[in-house]
């Protein structure tokens, strides 16, 4: 390692000012820097409270993102084939979320492997062409926003949809406003809302959640078989207060306990874990969790932004079921918590230390009024089922606004305590 | 048929003059550099919006459009006041009221906010020609509401949404200051871009029934 290093440094007045590769200056900076640490680093003084630099916290979320990445490539795999068996009784077995575990692990990777990949390209790219122009090394933001960007897709979604976004996002979303760090609204949240604005039938209904559902539409005469359902858990809480609910693939009539059919249906414990049809990574709350819990303890995320999102979701749900005017209302508050992106945004998506408020009791604002806007947008806009890309983009809209008057009051307070002592 | 809140919250937040419209967007780009200037003006277009269309709503309904002149019956002399048509003259009357309301809030805001009066100068007798005040009187001409009340929630929303427009991007502006955006874009040219993002953010509220 030592030997390694030893090489890598003594290229350095090679790709430095007046050096032979002065030109590939940012990539170098960046290759070494990922394997080993600046070589000017502080001697001394106070200022530095951790060792870790960028490159590292950013790595940190890349990998409490793993286990909702392997989770959503099963996850895709499970629902391809749930699908399929509807038109191909080969499958019939494969039902059962267990069955079938290699096939579906290797669908499931086919899938979201090139995503990845194309997400990581696209987005490379952009920051290489920025970074040379502005003669800077690879800015570390795009670590995460990559990996963030396939989580956030539905599977099917064609790739170069993917670069599109990505693209859009990294250049308008960050790089005008001057890199990693500048930015006012989560990165992968831009790609994916640009998405969902400018190819709606890619990204919203109920053909594009399990990864197939065309393929086997086009096998069944374009009928939905009896039983099979393309809908995700909100889409389906979403059809609630139209004309004709569906649960699940059935339609249900007036007189029927929509709620109870609904309960039945999601089983919360599933649910939780994740075993619903939704985006790549959205699904397991669990998985979200677990992450969740890496970025605490690592102290990348912020536990009172998670934390207060929790609750603001929740509040805002059991208000709901007090208010109890349509069927979707009174679906038990937690549902909402369990349900859709909710996990995911809340530890991956708000924590965002750049777009988030930056202040102790900006956050915990910022949390409560995200969660709750959440399932304001999901349970009272049946045009958006999916609540939390657009609450969370609010937020960070709200964010410098809400540090800003915490500041003025914590100002105002010291200014009284000044003057009356 | 709306209710009056259904217009109020509209107005607020899904019909929001800047980011549905993009009405309004003078005042709004160049005031917005600091919070409390831009709440300042913020206040000032609720009122002058909030005081302006009830009234246009007055004038419209019953001297303006067409039959409105009903009420000069016979007895004082006019025959036919059914059928006279104002509505040409609509534009003049609109802002002729709006000039007058301005110079009223110009006035007072001397009188008690001198502070504020100082920054933000030549842009508050400039309400009277921001588009999103007109653009308010047009749309309350447009879409017939049925009430008074109505009209004064449409206005007090649509100056609302124009306040909770400004602030936002005065924190943001605030915020991004020390940012290193690419020297062409400095200023107004990333303040437009924000704007998009914003009106990004302001879609989820497209499409909530009240």
């Amino acid at each position: 390692m030592k030997a390694l290093e030893k090489i890598i440094h003594n290229l350095d007045p090679k790709f430095e000012k007046g050096g032979k590769w002065e030109k590939m200056y940012p990539l170098y900076e960046t290759l070494s820097t990922f394997l080993f640490t600046p070589k000017h680093v502080t001697k001394k003084g106070a200022h530095i409270r951790d060792g870790v630099d960028l490159k590292r916290t950013m790595f940190m979320v890349v990998l409490a993102l793993i286990p909702c990445l392997l989770f959503g490539i099963y996850n895709t795999g499970h629902w391809h084939y749930e699908i399929q068996s509807y038109v191909n009784p080969e499958f019939e077995g494969y039902r059962d979320y267990l069955t079938g575990f290699g096939d579906k692990v290797i669908y499931g990777l086919m899938k979201v492997l090139p995503l990845v990949i194309v997400s990581y390209a696209a987005g490379l790219a952009v920051e290489f062409v920025f970074g040379f122009i502005k003669g800077h090394g690879l800015h570390e933001g795009f670590l995460v926003s990559g990996m963030l960007i396939p989580l956030t897709m539905p599977a099917d979604v064609p790739l170069w949809m993917v670069a599109i976004a990505t693209i859009f996002a990294v250049v308008i979303g960050k790089e005008v406003f001057g890199g990693t760090g500048m930015n006012i609204l989560n990165v992968a949240l831009t790609a994916r809302a640009f998405l969902y604005f400018a190819y709606p039938t890619a990204m919203s209904g109920d053909k594009v959640w399990k990864s197939g559902t065309d393929d086997m539409l086009v096998q069944a005469d374009n009928v939905m078989p009896d039983g099979a359902s393309g809908a995700t858990a909100l889409g389906d809480l979403a059809s609630f207060v139209g004309d004709s609910p569906v649960v699940a693939g059935k339609v249900m009539s007036s007189s029927d306990d929509l709620v109870a059919a609904f309960e039945s249906a999601y089983d919360p414990i599933h649910a939780f874990i994740g075993m619903i049809p939704g985006s790549v990574g959205e699904t397991s709350t669990l998985a979200a969790l677990l992450g969740g819990a890496i970025l605490i303890f690592t102290g990348v995320a912020s536990w009172r932004i998670i934390l207060s999102f929790f609750a603001g979701g929740m509040l805002f749900g059991l208000l709901m079921n007090g208010a109890g005017a349509n069927a979707y209302m009174d679906v038990p508050g937690y549902y909402h918590l369990i349900i859709g992106g909710f996990a995911f945004g809340a530890v991956f998506m708000a924590t965002d230390p750049v777009t988030a408020a930056q202040t102790s009791w900006g956050k915990i604002w910022y949390g409560l009024l995200g969660g709750a806007l959440t399932v304001l947008i999901r349970v009272l806009n049946p045009a958006y089922p999916e609540g939390i890309m657009l609450a969370i983009l609010f937020m960070n809209v709200m964010a410098p606004l809400i540090d800003h008057y915490v500041v003025q009051t914590n100002i105002k307070r010291r200014q009284k305590r000044f003057k009356t002592a | 048929m709306e209710s009056t809140l259904d217009i109020f919250v509209k107005a607020i937040f899904s019909e929001n003059m800047i980011f549905a419209y993009f009405l309004g967007m003078c005042s709004y780009l160049a005031v917005s550099k600091t919070v409390k200037t831009g709440l300042g003006l913020g206040v000032a277009v609720i009122f002058v919006l909030g005081v302006t269309i009830p009234i246009n709503y007055l004038l419209e309904n019953y001297v303006l459009k067409e039959g409105a002149l009903e009420w000069l019956n016979p007895a004082y002399g006019v025959n036919g006041s059914s059928t006279i048509n104002l509505s040409f003259l609509s534009f003049i009357m609109f802002i002729a009221v709006i000039a007058s309301i301005v110079q009223l809030v110009e006035m007072l805001v001397e009188k008690f906010a001198p502070a504020l009066y100082g920054a933000l100068g030549i842009f508050l007798p400039l309400i009277a020609v921001n588009c999103s005040i007109l653009g308010g009187a047009l749309f309350m001409q447009d879409r017939q509401y049925s009430t008074m009340t109505d009209a004064v929630a449409f206005g007090l929303g649509s100056g609302i949404g124009w306040l909770i427009a400004i602030v936002f991007i005065a924190a943001i502006r605030e915020k991004i200051r020390y940012s290193n955006v690419p020297p062409a874009l400095r200023g107004l040219g990333i303040t437009f871009i924000i704007t998009g993002l914003m009106g990004i953010a302001f879609m989820s509220f497209m499409g909530i029934d009240y």
